[in-house]
């Protein structure tokens, strides 16, 4: 792979506890890392993997809060049951399952997401380019499926 | 088989003594290898009432289609009884506006075998519990009915009605796991490509017709995901993109509610295998939240509950 590989980052908007992460997140990503916020992890829709997987991402990556953390109280649960299983399913039909990364994150935690994206980033790179899975046909800038 | 007199008896008394609105059960279509769902609302419509093992749809399908307010009466096997209370969980409808005539089931004959076998000129089918005898103009032909179900009535588990109010016949066996899971693992087993190349193969002849979502009781959406254009949830042309997308989120909003009752596959025109996907759902909902679908009509399904046992199964501090 000679450009750097294509991250999805779905984050959940509380697990960031420290203001300099969050700030980081917000404003420094690379430029390879989309960086899509949501309320919860919970609203994290599993189709919102599949699209980011047809758009052409070689990796996604979801950070979210532990149990018992959750803003929502259950959130984090129903997502975790829902996402895990939706990855096991897409490693059943071929799709690898290393290719979907979960980062549940202390309150506590300082510094990490910079360090699990770098490491993520390096075994996406690896693994180079995947075959499997269809990506979508890009429309033209500012076309509806672009 | 169930006695037919009996069942149409049965439908003939339910109207007759105002239980329900309308019966809804099979009547034989234009080929004996078709017949069709069909809604009886008065006595004298129920002469026509049939149940064979050429019944293939699932007919616990017309419940959300039917008039919310009309008391349905409906003849159930194992899997549209399990179907039916999947929809009570979900609140589709009450059950105190439902009778269920159960009919234990022997299995769904596929009638592609059938046509398969003997061509297409076919006056007659007639079965016993292991024979399954076909007129044509050119002779008559026997087959093992076993071998001439339908794959996933082939490792059915739950033969007879759950929660029938009346159940017609003797029950019979039910199957066992076994068959079920060792189908999953032989998948899992393969190795990725193969895995990879099986479901892209059968996810590109699709012509989006989506028969399966018709014939499907789980999927009642008013508006399907792929119908919903404004923002587009995913790729829904006739790409390939489209088509793997489709497979794949149609099989996964069924996680949980499923009963693998195999209506979807057998109403596909391109004959597309769609139950390995289900049934690896399944199988995980059984392995991971010990939860069978439909099996009472009280318990949700495993997405739409969530519990704080499930807190070791996060792995701390990231990773998969």
């Amino acid at each position: 792979m000679t450009a750097k590989a294509k991250i999805a980052l779905f984050q959940c908007r509380w697990c960031l506890f420290s203001p300099a992460d969050q700030e980081w997140v917000d404003t420094q990503l690379p430029e390879n890392i989309h960086l899509t916020k949501s309320p919860c992890t919970g609203r994290i829709n599993p189709l919102y993997l599949l699209n980011a997987i047809q758009g052409g991402a070689d990796g996604i990556m979801i950070s979210g809060c532990l149990p018992e953390q959750c803003h929502f109280k259950t959130g984090n649960l129903a997502a975790r049951r829902q996402l895990e299983e939706f990855n096991d399913f897409l490693h059943y039909i071929g799709y690898e399952k290393e290719r979907v990364r979960f980062l549940w994150l202390d309150l506590q935690d300082r510094g990490i997401i910079q360090k699990e994206l770098a490491a993520f980033e390096k075994e996406l790179e690896a693994m180079g380019a995947t075959h499997h899975l269809a990506t979508r046909i890009m429309r033209a800038e500012g076309g509806e499926n672009a | 088989m169930p006695d037919i007199n009996a069942l149409r008896l049965e439908a003939k008394r339910v109207l007759r003594e105002g239980i329900v609105d309308v019966v809804v059960g099979f009547k034989p279509g234009d080929s004996p290898l078709h017949p069709q769902p069909a809604f009886f609302r008065n006595e004298d419509e129920v002469e026509e009432l049939i149940h064979n093992g050429l019944c293939k749809n699932n007919l616990a399908n017309y419940l959300t289609r039917l008039p919310k307010q009309e008391k349905v009466g409906m003849l159930v096997r194992g899997c549209e009884n399990r179907s039916v209370n999947s929809l009570i969980v979900e609140s589709q409808k009450e059950r105190d506006d439902l009778y269920l005539i159960g009919v234990p089931c022997e299995g769904i004959i596929d009638w592609r075998q059938i046509v398969e076998q003997a061509g297409e000129h076919i006056s007659l089918v007639e079965e016993s519990e292991t024979l399954v005898t076909v007129h044509t103009p050119a002779g008559v032909n026997s087959f093992n009915r076993f071998e001439l179900l339908h794959e996933s009535c082939q490792r059915c588990l739950y033969r007879n009605p759950i929660s029938a109010d009346i159940v017609i016949g003797d029950p019979v066996a039910n199957g066992s796991l076994d068959p079920v899971a060792q189908k999953v693992k032989d998948f899992e087993n393969q190795d990725i490509e193969a895995r990879y190349a099986f479901f892209q193969k059968e996810a590109e002849r699709c012509i989006r017709c989506y028969a399966c979502r018709e014939a499907c009781p789980s999927c009642y959406c008013a508006e399907c995901f792929v119908d919903h254009n404004a923002p587009r949830w995913t790729e829904s042309g006739a790409t390939p993109a489209g088509m793997q997308g489709w497979h794949i989120v149609r099989a996964f909003h069924q996680s949980g509610r499923c009963t693998s009752c195999g209506a979807c596959e057998r109403a596909c025109p391109m004959d597309i295998k769609m139950t390995y996907l289900t049934e690896k759902l399944n199988h995980d909902m059984r392995e991971k939240y010990n939860f069978e679908c439909g099996m009472d009509a009280e318990t949700k399904p495993p997405f739409q509950t969530v519990t704080l046992d499930d807190k070791n199964r996060f792995f701390l501090g990231g990773g998969n």
